[in-house]
């Protein structure tokens, strides 16, 4: 009984350190006292209690849940991610897949320590959407790389391959990109990780009202965008196989507009419904703060909403002949060019990592301008409500002007 | 402020034991055995009730040698006014209800049979 004993007060002793500061003193409070209490089991039931207590004060349920859920995701992300066959590429991928995962599971412990946990709903909810928007690309991106880096091995598809990708082994696969293109994704990847994490952890000055006008305005964003464009992005070459003549005229301009319009108006937003300290140049300072989130936030997630839609439905298209079905509905397509369709999408994926890097420093320009918009909109509002304020108090005083008394 | 609905019977329980001494610090366990409750079930309480200002905690001053120092409660003021009037609550509804049975039994046994 004493060693179960003392491995229990061991136990509640290490466990304790789990609790948040604030609360950290009841744990503690429930292990002093069980000296108090008779040995045997009554002190090891006092001190099942400490631990019962831990577990709800450190939210042990939530944060084992949130661990086993993410485990599952990575796990399905890296299994569908994972090359199967033999690839040129394979170690890059593996590689690319390893550390992904290992920077999605370990840079929030790092942020926590330094900026603190996130603490809204808003926080989490823009977290959990971003771990998800990650996971889902991973394998969409991977069944793209195969599917791109594979060569024919003979026939017209093989004269297509050539004709898009330049001639290779026939039979061969890349599986993905190199090295190079391995490390400049998982670049992007740890530079977003890093500042959504830090945007919604506790000890940075963004109000949750600025990340959920900053997302919701974001994903506006990215869903006009994929409309425009859902199977990659190409400029000269659009493939926009179901919007046709002015309706897509009409959403290419709507998309053009909220390109620019939503961090705008998120930054707007953010910056006039902020609470701000009194002093003008504070307040103005505090305004930068919200409306560059916002902005940023816009951008990053039209951008993420982009590329998962986009590389989703080339990952499926590729995959699934429903998908190529329904997207050229009533178009007679041949195999060939449905083969070259394919390679077309797959080749306009690599530009999204181009719109990873814009869209986010168009947002943050923009959501500037528009705290900037919401200052000036403000100090006027408090200007003219002084002004009315001094005219009220003048009129209560009987300093009246000579016009109002005739 | 405090009325009946708001106190569970544990708290209620532990507002009772506090109330006892109300000047007094008192320690964890020597709550546990006036109210009979689990450490799992005491502390949360008195977590509870010290967020709502109702409690206040602090710990021993002077370490006693051969145990570690306790962490002591007792009711602040507005703790003491809620416990008061949800315990006069919790009697008044305790009796009522006590009436109201002792009443019905009383008219069960009263009433004539029909024939």
């Amino acid at each position: 009984m004493s060693w179960l004993s003392q491995a229990a007060a061991a136990a509640g002793r290490i466990a304790a350190g789990l609790v948040p500061a604030a609360r950290r003193e009841w744990a503690e409070a429930v292990w002093a006292e069980a000296h108090e209490v008779p040995a045997g089991w009554p002190r090891l039931s006092w001190r099942a209690g400490g631990l019962a207590l831990v577990a709800k004060e450190a939210q042990m349920v939530r944060r084992i849940s949130i661990a086993l859920l993410f485990a599952v995701a990575a796990g399905a992300a890296a299994w569908g991610a994972w090359p199967g066959s033999p690839v040129s590429h394979g170690a890059a991928v593996q590689g690319g897949i390893i550390i992904t995962l290992t920077l999605l599971a370990g840079l929030p412990l790092l942020t926590r320590w330094v900026l603190g946990p996130p603490d809204s709903r808003a926080a989490r909810w823009l977290r959990a959407g971003f771990y998800a928007a990650i996971l889902a690309v991973m394998p969409a991106q991977a069944a793209i790389g195969l599917f791109v880096g594979t060569v024919p091995r003979g026939g017209i598809d093989r004269h297509t391959f050539d004709v898009f990708q330049g001639p290779g082994v026939p039979g061969s696969s890349s599986g993905g990109p190199d090295w190079g293109g391995e490390i400049g994704i998982l670049l992007l990847t740890a530079c977003y990780l890093a500042v959504v994490l830090a945007l919604t952890a506790r000890r940075t000055p963004v109000a949750p009202a600025t990340l959920a006008i900053g997302a919701g305005t974001g994903a506006v964003l990215g869903i006009v965008m994929y409309a425009v464009a859902p199977l990659g992005l190409n400029v000269k070459y659009p493939d926009r196989p179901w919007l046709h003549g002015s309706a897509a005229d009409t959403v290419g301009t709507l998309a053009w507009i909220l390109l620019f319009g939503a961090p705008l108006v998120a930054g707007v937003i953010g910056g006039l419904r902020c609470y701000v300290p009194d002093d003008p140049g504070e307040a103005g300072v505090a305004r930068a703060w919200q409306g560059f989130a916002a902005g940023l936030v816009s951008g990053g997630v039209g951008a993420l909403f982009v590329t998962v839609l986009g590389s989703g439905s080339v990952a499926l298209l590729v995959k699934s002949a429903w998908v190529r079905d329904w997207l050229y509905q009533g178009q007679h397509v041949t195999a060939s060019a449905v083969y070259g369709r394919e390679l077309f999408a797959s080749q306009n994926v690599t530009a999204y990592p181009f719109l990873l890097v814009a869209f986010p420093v168009i947002g943050l320009v923009l959501g500037l301008t528009g705290a900037g918009i919401a200052n000036v909109a403000a100090s006027s509002r408090a200007g003219s409500g002084a002004a009315a304020a001094d005219c009220a108090a003048g009129v209560g005083r009987g300093d009246v002007s000579p016009t109002l008394e005739n | 402020m405090g009325s009946r609905t708001e106190f569970s019977p544990q708290t209620l329980s532990v507002l009772a034991a506090l109330c006892g001494q109300p000047s007094a610090w008192q320690h964890g366990y020597a709550l546990a055995r006036q109210t009979g409750l689990k450490s799992g079930t005491l502390y949360p309480i008195l977590i509870r009730l010290a967020d709502r200002g109702l409690v206040e905690a602090c710990w021993e001053e002077e370490p006693v040698p051969g145990r570690p120092r306790r962490h002591l409660y007792r009711l602040t003021a507005d703790g003491l006014a809620s416990a008061t009037t949800a315990l006069a609550e919790a009697d008044l509804a305790a009796s009522k209800a006590r009436r109201g049975t002792s009443l019905r039994r009383g008219r069960n046994v009263a009433a004539p049979a029909v024939p």
